[in-house]
């Protein structure tokens, strides 16, 4: 095989764990692993994309029970029809069993045992000697470090992050929320604010109902012109817990450019990929001067 | 050698507990009650796949305690409803029986295996939707492409590294590949959504999935072992 042939397997080989091939494609792949030993390759790619998919799973949720139990169930089923139920396990478990203890051997007591004792207790006194003197020293030491420490800096809250985005950039994209689909969004009011050259942004609401984090979350969503559509980009999963004014960071997962509208929707805790836009909180869409 | 012998029988069922040192040297116990000294021989317990592929059905509670909370995120991450999710998650643990004895704990973690064939089914399952979707209403469609949550959320060591790994690449390449491997879309649906061109869009995702390959150390019979004592 040339050095071309080989490239261009690996390449099928990539676009296959990606994003899977289309009909030519899959032809070009089985012509050229012909004689070929891709399948290795083939496996690590698509256990490189398996890995880069669970980097973006986020949270790990149980399972419900009831899907537990009928996978078990269909797990019994499986094994039985595949006859492996009698194999090696059970005849290493039909086996009797005997409690499992330790080899102790207690020879009788010697001089050097009386020896070893005694050169034990001697390290003891010697160890408790050394702790008190550490402890001063490092009480010295800790004042010292008291002297030296600057008073800490307090972080900025959201809301001060906010107004100082909407003063130093030059960039900021403002929208209003209005009312989505819920009933409980009619009293949504506030705004949104985006810098695209800063890549940040803050939500602002007055009204968004708190939440049960158990049971649902708040997810933004961002129409850019043109781009994605109609896949917004994630901006990120919240939370409101407290009533008042909310202040939010948004937290696009990829670069956002000129945002043309702002949504929030109502999901599960953590989030969807796809949302199914039945119960949309609250739009923002940006006015266009 | 005894200890060799003992092995394969020791090998089903073998926990930390039930090994002591003693003078240096490890002991096992064995299923029988007997005591064995690893002599020359290396004892490597078996992988919860390992133990199906040998038909332990004892095993299939622990790969569904293990990786059933992971089936089970990944499902409701990617595909919109419960009813599906629940669906993929049941057939996704029969493929898992199925290709139990193709696991190599000399390539990857088993959890990585397990999520490549997850991965599988649920990208076959989101083609599906997303033909019958655009053969509907695009406008009735609210998708995204693929989301982080903080990496604190995450749970299993896998992911971790795996988020490490993805933030070595260039950002276009990080955004091809979320775009095609967790959102399922094919390389000319990004090249017309971001407005780069095809062959861009290719050479993004070719070098960063092999990239996060090399990171991972994925596929290498000589590298990571799932296992071993």
């Amino acid at each position: 095989m040339t050095n071309n042939m080989e490239e261009k397997l690996l390449d099928l080989l990539c676009d296959q764990a990606a994003s899977g091939l289309n009909e030519d494609e899959r032809l070009q792949l089985e012509k050229l692993s012909a004689g070929a030993n891709s399948d290795m390759d083939a496996q690590s790619l698509e256990l490189a994309a398996a890995a880069i998919m669970m980097a973006e799973m986020g949270a790990i949720e149980a399972m419900p029970s009831h899907l537990e139990a009928s996978i078990a169930a269909a797990a019994g089923k499986y094994f039985t029809a595949k006859g492996s139920e009698s194999s090696i396990h059970e005849s290493i478990h039909d086996q009797p069993t005997k409690a499992f203890k330790w080899q102790e051997t207690r020879p009788s007591r010697s001089f050097f045992d009386w020896f070893g004792w005694a050169i034990a207790a001697a390290a003891c006194v010697a160890l408790i000697g050394t702790f008190i003197y550490e402890q001063n020293r490092i009480g010295d030491l800790q004042a010292k470090v008291m002297q030296l420490t600057p008073t800490p800096v307090v972080e900025e809250t959201l809301a001060q992050k906010r107004d100082r985005l909407k003063k130093e950039a030059a960039d900021v994209t403002r929208a209003e929320w209005t009312k989505g689909n819920v009933k409980d969004s009619e009293g949504v009011m506030g705004e949104v604010v985006w810098s695209d050259e800063k890549q940040e942004g803050y939500m602002t609401f007055r009204g968004l109902p708190v939440n049960d984090a158990n049971k649902e979350a708040y997810q933004l969503w961002i129409f850019e012109d043109g781009k994605l559509e109609p896949h917004p980009k994630d901006g990120g999963v919240f939370n409101v817990s407290s009533d008042g004014e909310v202040v939010v960071a948004i937290k696009a997962k990829l670069k956002t450019n000129a945002p043309k509208a702002f949504a929030v929707t109502i999901e599960k805790p953590g989030g969807v990929v796809v949302s199914d836009r039945t119960k949309i909180a609250a739009l923002a869409p940006v006015k266009t001067a | 050698m005894p200890g060799l012998a003992a092995a394969s029988v020791l090998t089903r069922n073998f926990y930390a507990a039930d090994a002591k040192s003693t003078d240096g040297e490890w002991k096992f116990r064995t299923d029988s009650g007997s005591l064995l000294s690893t002599d020359n021989c290396r004892f490597v317990s078996q992988t919860i796949l390992q133990r199906i592929a040998d038909g332990d059905q004892s095993a299939v509670q622990d790969c569904i305690k293990s990786y059933g909370g992971l089936v089970w995120s990944l499902a409701r991450r990617m595909l919109r409803n419960t009813e599906d999710a629940e669906d993929a998650v049941q057939e996704i643990f029969l493929d898992v029986w199925k290709n139990a004895e193709r696991f190599d704990p000399a390539q990857a973690s088993e959890t990585t295996f397990v999520a490549m064939i997850a991965r599988r089914r649920l990208i076959d399952r989101i083609r599906h939707v997303q033909r019958r979707i655009s053969a509907d209403s695009l406008d009735e469609i609210l998708a995204e492409p693929s989301t982080r949550d903080d990496k604190v959320l995450q749970t299993n060591v896998e992911a971790r590294e795996a988020a490490k790994a993805l933030d070595q690449l260039r950002p276009e390449q990080r955004q091809v590949l979320q775009l095609s491997i967790v959102h399922g879309l094919s390389h000319q649906e990004i090249a017309d959504a971001t407005g780069l061109p095809l062959g861009t869009v290719k050479t993004h995702a070719r070098r960063g999935i092999i990239q996060v390959r090399e990171i991972l150390g994925l596929g290498e019979t000589a590298g990571r072992k799932e296992v071993s004592v």
